[in-house]
């Protein structure tokens, strides 16, 4: 029981449901989290900023008459400050449970929070953002990026620091936690996507089984290819290729980390397979989406199938799917359909680190490294199992199950929309957080420092050597010709 | 902590490939291949989405 609350994935879990439950109030015609705080794409700061209140989905005819929303009119600068106080206190609560040093979380987490949103902001500039179709009189051009560049702006923002200013990334360090904000988002992210799957609900079991189809495909294959080559070509010894193999091909951190314990490999191991898998998922972050773009323009759903699957880390690889969802803004497939393809890709795998971290374990117990008297417990898949796909799954399966009931109210309809527009502004802030810590933990310089020349020669080698494309290959054969009304 | 890990990778021993890795990357490899085929076969089938042309 203990360990619920001991882990930083058990807290996703748990502050993403948290949030979940109090977006729910909705439905009972009360809004709990309409004071958050919305962006839009501004030429004037004043229009920047607005609580989450004024979105269109509270303004649908559709809701009842006597649904209570206090917040319209709130200025965005307190709706803004509310957001704040709201997520510091929530995730410190966290930071206490998981045992860190509080106050100095607190300190970090402020600063990431306001960076992250100026980035956020910035990436909003209607010059930035605009799409030529939604240009305000005035706007001759923009670069059509949506705001979704304001992922990339954080980043970028993220990176500067982390490799100009290494002492103040050090000083962050405390709430410096990628990991644990996209876990926390994509926990919330199950809702917003739930209420989405109700519009094609035979799209959404094809992108769930496709889904799984492919990531079984990609771990059988990557998997033996890169152990092949770390082996045989690059002379690595088992305890090094296996986290390797598990790193490149697979997800990444989790899975180097996973597989690292399963073949009981040395701490540093997968500590120096996770480093490099961060450095690269950040180049992959910053130009798949574009190739995608450039190499896909009409299969978008092949686009974001190849975000999770070739993109490492569960942050980078959902960050990815929502740049590469900015970028088709305009196709006619609903943007959503694309992150909800990138996310299940995603959660698929996780799922799997814990089954093939099993698989692992059984061949060095009883096969490479057989000792007498020794077994692998089946508990261990749940041990690794990464606990807030647990949460993804309860709210994407709550909100589609409520959809599905509501099908023929529109009035209930119209609140389960208000309920996940209000938890989905959290979900966009641990995006942008997301993002910049990112950054922040990316020391290019660093890892170059510590000679790890021989270990990236293979991550460049598999990667864009047969990763990246297999990966295309298998989303192009699940997901092509997928083209959601 | 830089010249630790540069010692630690000049350090790999030399392993050659054991009969069981080979089985492992081996079983692995026909597996994904042949799932490949009948995964499709079921997505095409049952999970069939794409508009009459």
């Amino acid at each position: 029981m203990k360990d619920w609350f001991k882990s930083e994935d058990w807290w996703a879990t748990w502050i993403g449901l948290f949030v979940f439950g109090l977006s729910l109030a909705a439905l009972g015609g009360v809004d709990l989290l309409g004071w958050g705080i919305d962006t839009r794409v501004w030429s004037s700061l004043d229009q920047a900023t607005a609580p989450i209140a004024t979105a269109e989905a509270y303004s649908n005819k559709d809701l009842p008459p006597d649904f209570i929303c206090l917040y319209k009119s709130l200025p965005g600068i307190i709706s803004l400050s509310l957001t704040y106080v709201f997520l510091l206190l929530v995730l410190s609560v966290g930071a206490w449970a998981l045992g860190l040093n509080v106050p100095r979380f607190a300190g970090s987490l402020t600063v990431i929070f306001w960076a992250s949103y100026l980035c956020w902001l910035v990436g909003n500039y209607v010059y930035i953002a605009a799409t030529p179709n939604r240009r305000p009189p005035g706007v001759t051009w923009s670069l059509g990026l949506t705001g979704e560049a304001g992922f990339i702006v954080a980043l970028l923002a993220g990176l500067v620091i982390g490799n100009f200013a290494p002492g103040m990334a050090v000083r962050l360090s405390e709430a410096t936690r990628p990991e644990w904000y996209i876990k926390t988002a994509i926990v919330i992210l199950g809702g917003f996507l739930g209420v989405q799957a109700i519009g094609d609900t035979r799209l959404t079991q094809a992108i769930l089984f496709r889904g799984f189809a492919a990531i079984l495909e990609a771990y059988l294959i990557y998997w033996a290819l890169v152990y092949f080559i770390a082996r045989r070509f690059f002379r690595f010894s088992r305890e090094w290729a296996a986290p390797l193999a598990s790193g490149i091909s697979i997800c990444g951190v989790s899975a180097a980390i996973a597989t690292g314990a399963a073949i009981r490999a040395r701490p540093i191991v997968p500590v120096m397979v996770s480093s490099l898998v961060v450095i690269f998922s950040v180049v992959e972050l910053l130009f798949l989406p574009f190739l995608a773009q450039a190499i896909l323009p009409d299969d978008p759903m092949v686009a974001a199938a190849w975000m999770g699957l070739a993109v490492k880390t569960d942050g980078a690889a959902v960050a990815s799917g929502a740049i590469t969802q900015g970028l088709f803004q305009n196709q006619s497939s609903g943007p959503n359909w694309m992150l909800m393809t990138t996310t299940t890709v995603k959660v698929f795998i996780d799922v799997f680190i814990g089954i093939w971290a099993f698989v692992l374990a059984l061949v060095w117990v009883y096969g490479i490294n057989k000792k007498e008297g020794q077994h692998v417990p089946a508990a261990d898949i749940w041990q690794r199992f990464p606990k807030f796909v647990i949460g993804y799954f309860l709210t994407f399966l709550v909100v589609f199950g409520l959809a599905l009931a509501f099908r023929a109210s529109p009035e209930r309809l119209a609140t389960l929309r208000v309920a996940t527009t209000g938890s989905n502004v959290f979900r966009v802030l641990f995006f942008v957080m997301t993002f910049f810590t990112i950054g922040l933990v990316s020391n290019f310089k660093k890892l170059w420092q510590e000679g790890i020349g021989r270990l990236a020669a293979v991550y460049v080698v598999s990667l864009f050597g047969f990763v990246i494309w297999i990966g295309l290959a298998i989303s192009w054969l699940f997901f092509h010709g997928m083209r959601p009304s | 902590m830089a010249p630790e890990i540069g010692d630690e990778l000049q350090r790999i021993p030399d392993e050659p490939l054991l009969p069981i890795e080979k089985k492992l990357i081996l079983v692995s490899l026909v597996l994904g291949a042949s799932l490949l085929g009948v995964l499709w076969w079921v997505s095409v089938t049952y999970f069939n989405v794409t508009p009459p042309e």
